[in-house]
């Protein structure tokens, strides 16, 4: 009996399933949608935000609100742990808030779940902003939202180690930031030269800029098929692992706060991360006159291309105000606002004038973040990025740690890659 | 039905008895009452158990991705092409590997630790109160906070075991970054934070043990290990089988601290299936996330089916 009822139900599974079938609706070839109408924002616009950003965004659109006086923001804050899961369901019940910080490498996942609206025509200019962050809201060749604020990777040196090994400027090529390295272990007195991530979740942000700096791209003009093996991408990965099979960089995978304190006791004489580190490594007691950051050097003197971070602000597809929501957007990503967000929270303009006045355009460490953004590329927003991150995570662990030789792997990210597919 | 009476009366057919054949008032509505009070547990069930579990099963039949949860019954079917690309895929082998690894070494070390610790503390008569709390203890701490500790006594900058090692002249490397050492490592620790719940269990088990007969053979001359292997053994093969389906399934879901501790490395050596099919959950990938965890709970049917045929009561 009871087998006959597991056998009726699969069959009834089975039966509904027959009735399915994809159609090709997804993202990509889309439109822009048409654009937002004149006149003042009204009604309650229903906003979700992350971290810092949603608890400051709620008092913050008080200037909005000035402006728009019909207009209701309502901003809560969800954490960034639960962000991607809430987002997703809401999506998936059709009951979404009308604005939402979105992180750059979700953009292409929910816009080919056909969750978030094409950014309108004319709302903003893509002119405006760093290149590499506007890159991350386009899915298929279509926008679906605008860059919030960004985050960048640059190099972090002991100016006072460096100074010891007879550097007083940053190398500039990748075979000085080799020499560099090794002079800060050898002379400077550091364990390892440079700390660079064996592999490992997020390893790619690490890696990926020594082959984009060296011409590789992930992606064809089109963004349909991955071009990951190409002799640019194995030099890349070469140089990168080369500091691994010399111990130059450590190969184990750190915990968390090591880099920081490895950092301020000089057993790291250097490392490669984003702004967020400029507070840690000063907490964990490295004087502000004990360390530099500087762009990261290219192959061959021109700069190099590093990993652009950050969030982005997307309105969604059952948004029932979204004229009004696309008016916030456009209000956020003025250069004025951008900059007073900048004062309340710390957060990297997306907007390349929020740099031109300011604390952003007299701050030389602030310097380096603003002209690395102008060098700094996205990774292809597809909604499988995060799985194709992962196989290529695996495979600089195991360049590194020398089980695989670079070129193999390249080959190998290429045809994992390439049976992942970009989902599209 | 045809078990309640059969009368031989040439028919071939039951004759129903009489008081059936109009329902009882007193009854049927005690019938009635106890649908009424099972039905939050059967709506419950049906809801939230049930219906799930069915639609997991249809999922892993099926292409299904994160980017179709608007119109989820708009993908492909696939039949078991899922199924079929999971045994090919090499991730999927390592990690099934990995799995096999922490049954087989977790499961008889996690018995016998917890088997021996029992048999100690049922022959220890003062303190044994403080040191059932001890063994005991792990199992109820959280295992984040936990796997956090241990990674820093096994961590090889200032970790106690490389630092108490050199002491000796002992080079010990940072056991988690070895990828020989990484899932080893992780198994002696899921014995220490396991092996408490067994030992109450055997414990109790050790109860059952007739003290008659372990003196009668003592008197007889037996040895001290011929009477545990002779009496206590048999007699506490029930609670054994129970410890070894739970530890079992323990084993073949090991997640917890592998994620915590290693992440799964390094290179990939101590990713479980059950850590594979989380990431493909995380990668969007439903329907072979689905697959992958239906694999594994046959290979959990099995185990537990092996385990009743090996440790069963012979008669």
């Amino acid at each position: 009996m009871r087998s006959r009822t597991a056998l009726s139900l699969a069959t009834i599974t089975v039966v509904v399933l027959t009735g399915c079938g994809r159609s090709d609706d997804g993202a990509g070839g889309e439109e822009q949608s048409e654009e937002i109408g004149a006149g003042k924002a009204s009604g309650t616009i229903e906003v979700w935000a992350m971290g810092t950003e949603g608890e400051v965004l709620g008092d913050f659109v008080a200037g909005f609100e000035e402006e728009n006086p019909d207009a209701d923001v309502e901003v809560t804050a969800i954490p960034w742990e639960a962000a991607h899961d809430k987002i997703a369901n809401a999506i998936t019940a059709g009951e979404t808030p009308d604005v939402s910080l979105i992180g750059t490498t979700w953009m292409g996942e929910f816009a080919e779940a056909g969750g978030l609206m094409p950014t309108p025509e004319g709302l903003v200019d893509e002119a405006d902003f760093f290149p590499g962050a506007w890159e991350s809201t386009e899915v298929g060749g279509t926008s679906y939202g605008v860059p919030w604020y960004v985050e960048t990777r640059v190099l972090y040196y002991r100016t006072d180690l460096a100074a010891k090994a007879g550097w007083d400027e940053a190398p500039q090529t990748w075979d000085e930031l080799r020499q560099f390295a090794e002079d800060l272990q050898t002379k400077g007195g550091a364990e390892h030269g440079l700390s660079l991530q064996p592999g490992q979740t997020g390893s790619w942000q690490t890696m990926l800029p020594f082959a984009w700096s060296n011409g590789a791209s992930l992606t064809n003009d089109e963004g349909t098929e991955y071009t990951i093996d190409s002799p640019e991408m194995t030099e890349a990965l070469d140089h990168y692992t080369s500091y691994f099979a010399d111990e130059v960089s450590q190969t184990r995978v750190l915990d968390p706060g090591e880099l920081e304190s490895g950092f301020a006791d000089g057993v790291f004489g250097s490392f490669i991360s984003g702004p967020w580190h400029t507070g840690l490594v000063e907490d964990a007691g490295v004087g502000a006159d004990q360390y530099a950051v500087a762009p990261l050097p290219g192959p061959d003197g021109a700069p190099g291309t590093s990993f652009v971070g950050g969030g982005d602000l997307a309105v969604f597809e059952d948004s029932d105000n979204a004229d009004s929501a696309w008016k916030l957007v456009q209000w956020l990503s003025e250069p004025e606002t951008q900059q007073a967000f900048y004062d309340e929270v710390g957060d990297l303009p997306a907007v390349q004038a929020a740099w031109e006045t300011g604390e952003l355009a007299e701050d030389p460490q602030l310097q380096v973040f603003g002209a690395q953004l102008e060098e700094a590329q996205s990774p292809p927003a597809v909604p499988t990025w995060e799985q194709v991150a992962a196989a290529i995570d695996a495979l600089v662990e195991q360049a590194a740690k020398g089980t695989t030789d670079p070129e193999d792997a390249v080959k190998q990210m290429q045809s994992e890659a390439a049976s992942i597919g970009t989902g599209l | 039905m045809a078990a309640v009476s059969t009368t031989p009366t040439g028919t071939g057919r039951p004759v129903r008895p009489r008081r059936s054949r109009h329902v009882d008032p007193t009854r049927r509505s005690q019938a009635i009452a106890a649908w009424v009070l099972a039905l939050p547990f059967v709506v419950l069930f049906l809801v939230f158990t049930a219906g799930p579990v069915l639609a997991s099963l249809g999922m892993s039949f099926t292409d299904l991705r994160s980017t179709d949860v608007r119109d989820p019954f708009a993908v492909e079917v696939v039949g078991l092409g899922n199924y079929a690309d999971l045994v090919q895929d090499p991730l999927f082998l390592k990690v099934t590997r990995n799995t096999l690894l922490y049954l087989l070494l977790g499961v008889p070390l996690t018995m016998a630790v917890a088997l021996a610790a029992a048999v100690g503390l049922n022959r220890v008569t003062r303190l044994r109160g403080f040191f059932r709390v001890g063994f005991y203890l792990p199992v109820v701490t959280s295992i984040v906070a936990v796997s956090v500790v241990w990674k820093f006594l096994l961590r090889e900058r200032g970790g106690l075991l490389t630092t108490a090692a050199g002491w000796v002249g002992l080079d010990v490397p940072g056991l988690l970054d070895s990828t020989t050492w990484a899932l080893p490592t992780l198994v002696v620790m899921a014995v220490w934070r396991n092996f408490g719940t067994l030992m109450v269990v055997f414990l109790a088990g050790l109860q059952t043990v007739p003290r008659e007969q372990l003196e009668a053979a003592e008197v007889d001359g037996a040895s001290a290990w011929s009477r545990f292997r002779h009496i206590t053994l048999p007699t506490l093969r029930p609670t054994l089988l129970f410890g070894a389906v739970i530890t079992g399934i323990g084993y073949l879901q090991f997640f917890e601290e592998a994620f915590v501790m290693t992440k799964g490395g390094p290179l990939d050596s101590t990713r479980s299936v059950t850590f594979f099919t989380y990431d493909q959950f995380g990668f969007g990938n439903y329907g072979y996330a689905a697959a992958a965890s239906y694999l594994l709970f046959l290979a959990i049917v099995l185990l537990t089916f092996v385990q009743f045929r090996v440790l069963r009561e012979k008669d």
